[in-house]
């Protein structure tokens, strides 16, 4: 008998200082990232921009007097991947919560594990939108809010009417153009071409002939990121197209990388290097101070990662602690004056955006041609409160 | 005239990636699957070239050398062994390509690199502004088409080599020395190789994979082409062209399997492909 509540007491006491040990230990903020795969080429920013946001949040007395703590897993940029990394940050590591930039496959692919698990998710990317989920809030663009202001402007400034499309034949590539068709035919104006063709492909001459025939006022161009948009562009420029080019897959160091050929591109993100903020100034000083030369350059993938371990650092804070019912009902409450402006994720889990009109420069840096405050990212998740 | 034109560079950017892999598959009789990673290596000796300050043309005879080089290192040290194993010879090239690809990647990274336009702007032909680079690159296939032709037809290697691919114990028992003959025919093949990837860059991005996308196609061609660059300039021409029209026509996305459905297509019919031609 003295055995037996001794051997209850014990497990009661090992239970309390293990429960303890999770409420004064670090708050763990796991990060699935594509560190091999399609995204290797981002996903080294991402992971720095979150070290940074956890170290400065550290150095300022952390969260609820707890450190935070980051988690990396690699979910090599698709579905079998992510389903992994998941799993294991998740149920192994036990993080309190998942801040990341990932593809649109390891998305989908890791949220069952998130509702399961129900662990608040801060999805830092953008994408073509209309992903819902109790536990997953959205910190980066959707089409309603990249594609506007380019073609407002084309219309606008260019008085430009028909349109020729050219993207890479997957998911992004026809959902970004199909929307951007919407829009174009909304706002009065017409497509004349809507060309594909695959990732893999690297020869655009029939299409760029095509382009040629149908004399469009305007192009907009939505292919995968890195290889199928330099070759894109080269060919377009060696066959002397020089209409004005929208390109919706383009960054800048993309662009930087594209050399001359890139002068002119207009792009449409929500942060570009050169916003003139205090807010960015700041940031951006911070982060070349603890990277110095091994700096990523900051860019519309990183960036969101950032603000979103603030945001999730000013939920806990406001919800008093790491619980994730909690934390969920107070996520969309807080708002972060970051890099990119004011984020707060009110609007059915998506953020309204401050979006930025840019234009390559000859020497490969974008130029702020226009500011649009607070675009609104529509009905994204419409039965999600 | 702009469409006849399309189909005129397509082939000749298609016949300038898959004459190297002709030239070792006809007398080697293996299939280099590592052609990828060589015109990838050809394009990185631009980079270099650029980097180090010289002109970008440059790039033209050091990526030939250098692949020639790397291509008679790896003849010796990996496929000499394998010459009467040619299924471990696809296994171990396509192994090869991707050491040579990650190499590339430690090296250099991930990135797409920059490298100048080696020519740019447009030039007006008839009734058509066309791109000068790729009139350029016409001009190119042409170029290594009659050098390849003066080599095989005209040299004593192009004899011996003629011989080798005819009957190899004959060649060796008239005092040909085959191994030779070998190692020089994959330099040559590897160094063309390396000297399309300098020709890409204005046309295609540089990276670690540029070679991959190229590969299939100028495999598919070799298969029906068989030993004869004749039959290889034939197979381009009429490949290109219905990837060119069915592109305009059609869609590009099925343009872009145009190749391989034809190349399985012309093989079925007849099994020696445009070779006899």
């Amino acid at each position: 008998m003295t055995a037996k509540l001794f051997a209850a007491s014990a497990v009661t006491l090992l239970l309390a200082t293990v429960a303890h040990a999770a409420d004064s230990g670090p708050i763990v903020i796991g990060v699935p990232v594509g560190l091999s795969g399609a995204n290797s080429v981002v996903a080294p920013s991402v992971v720095q921009e979150a070290q940074l946001a956890v170290d400065e949040i550290n150095a300022a007395g952390g969260v609820l007097g707890r450190k935070l703590q980051l988690e990396v897993a690699d979910d090599a940029s698709g579905a079998a991947g992510a389903q992994k990394a998941f799993d294991s940050l998740i149920y192994q590591k036990k993080v309190d919560a998942l801040i990341s930039m990932e593809t649109s496959a390891a998305r989908n692919a890791g949220l069952p594990a998130v509702g399961k698990g129900h662990v608040p998710y801060i999805y830092t990317s953008f994408y073509e939108g209309h992903s819902c989920n109790k536990y997953m809030y959205v910190d980066a663009w959707v089409p309603e809010q990249q594609v506007p202001p380019i073609i407002d402007n084309f219309v606008k400034d260019k008085g430009a009417k028909t349109y020729f499309l050219i993207g890479s034949d997957y998911a992004f590539g026809r959902g970004m153009l199909g929307f951007t068709r919407k829009y174009i035919e909304k706002v009065g104006g017409k497509v004349v071409g809507e060309e594909y063709l695959p990732m893999d492909g690297a020869d655009w001459t029939p299409i760029l002939s095509k382009l040629k025939d149908a004399k469009p006022d305007a192009i907009i161009t939505s292919t995968a990121g890195g290889a199928p948009n330099v070759t894109l562009t080269k060919q377009m420029r060696a066959a002397g197209i020089n209409l004005p080019y929208a390109n919706l897959a383009v960054d800048e160091g993309t662009a930087k990388s594209m050399g001359s050929d890139a002068t002119g591109i207009y792009l449409s993100a929500s942060y570009v290097t050169g916003i003139d903020s205090p807010e960015n100034k700041k940031f951006l000083d911070a982060a070349s101070k603890k990277f110095g030369a091994d700096l990523k350059t900051p860019n519309d993938l990183s960036v969101p990662e950032y603000e979103a371990v603030y945001l999730y650092k000013l939920a806990v804070e406001k919800a008093g602690s790491t619980d994730p019912a909690k934390v969920i009902e107070s996520l969309p409450t807080v708002s972060f004056t970051g890099p990119r402006g004011e984020i707060k994720m009110d609007k059915e889990h998506h953020a309204p955006l401050t979006m930025y009109l840019g234009q390559v420069q000859s020497d490969g840096t974008v130029k702020v041609a226009a500011t649009f405050k607070d675009v609104d990212p529509g009905d994204q998740c419409p039965n999600l409160k | 005239m702009l469409l006849l034109l399309d189909i005129l560079t397509t082939a000749a950017i298609l016949f300038v990636v898959s004459v190297g892999l002709l030239a070792i598959f006809g007398v080697l009789k293996i299939i280099n699957f590592a052609h990828g990673a060589w015109l990838t290596i050809g394009a990185y000796c631009a980079v270099v070239a650029v980097k180090m300050g010289l002109n970008p043309w440059a790039g033209l005879p050091i990526a030939f050398v250098v692949g020639a080089l790397l291509g008679g290192i790896a003849e010796l040290l990996i496929i000499r062994p394998l010459y009467r194993r040619p299924l471990d010879a696809i296994l171990a090239t396509w192994g090869l390509g991707i050491v040579i690809g990650q190499l590339i990647t430690l090296e250099f990274g991930r990135d797409v690199q920059l490298i100048p336009n080696l020519m740019s702007g447009t030039i007006r032909v008839l009734s058509v502004d066309y791109s000068v680079y790729r009139l350029f690159v016409l001009l190119a296939a042409l170029v290594i088409g009659a050098l390849f032709a003066l080599t095989i037809e005209g040299t004593r290697l192009g004899l011996a080599a003629r011989a080798v691919i005819m009957n190899e114990t004959l060649a060796r028992s008239l005092g040909i020395d085959t191994d030779r003959v070998r190692l020089v025919i994959f330099m040559i093949g590897a160094g063309l190789a390396a000297l399309a990837g300098v020709l890409l860059t204005p046309l295609t991005s540089v990276d670690p994979n540029m070679g991959v996308a190229w590969l299939i196609g100028a495999f598919m061609l070799v298969m029906v082409a068989d030993t004869s660059y004749l039959a290889l300039a034939a197979a381009c021409i009429v490949f290109g062209g219905v990837q060119v029209l069915v592109s305009t026509f059609v869609s590009p996305v099925l343009g872009g399997i145009s190749i391989a459905v034809l190349a399985a297509l012309v093989l079925r019919i007849n099994s020696r492909g445009f070779s006899r031609a």
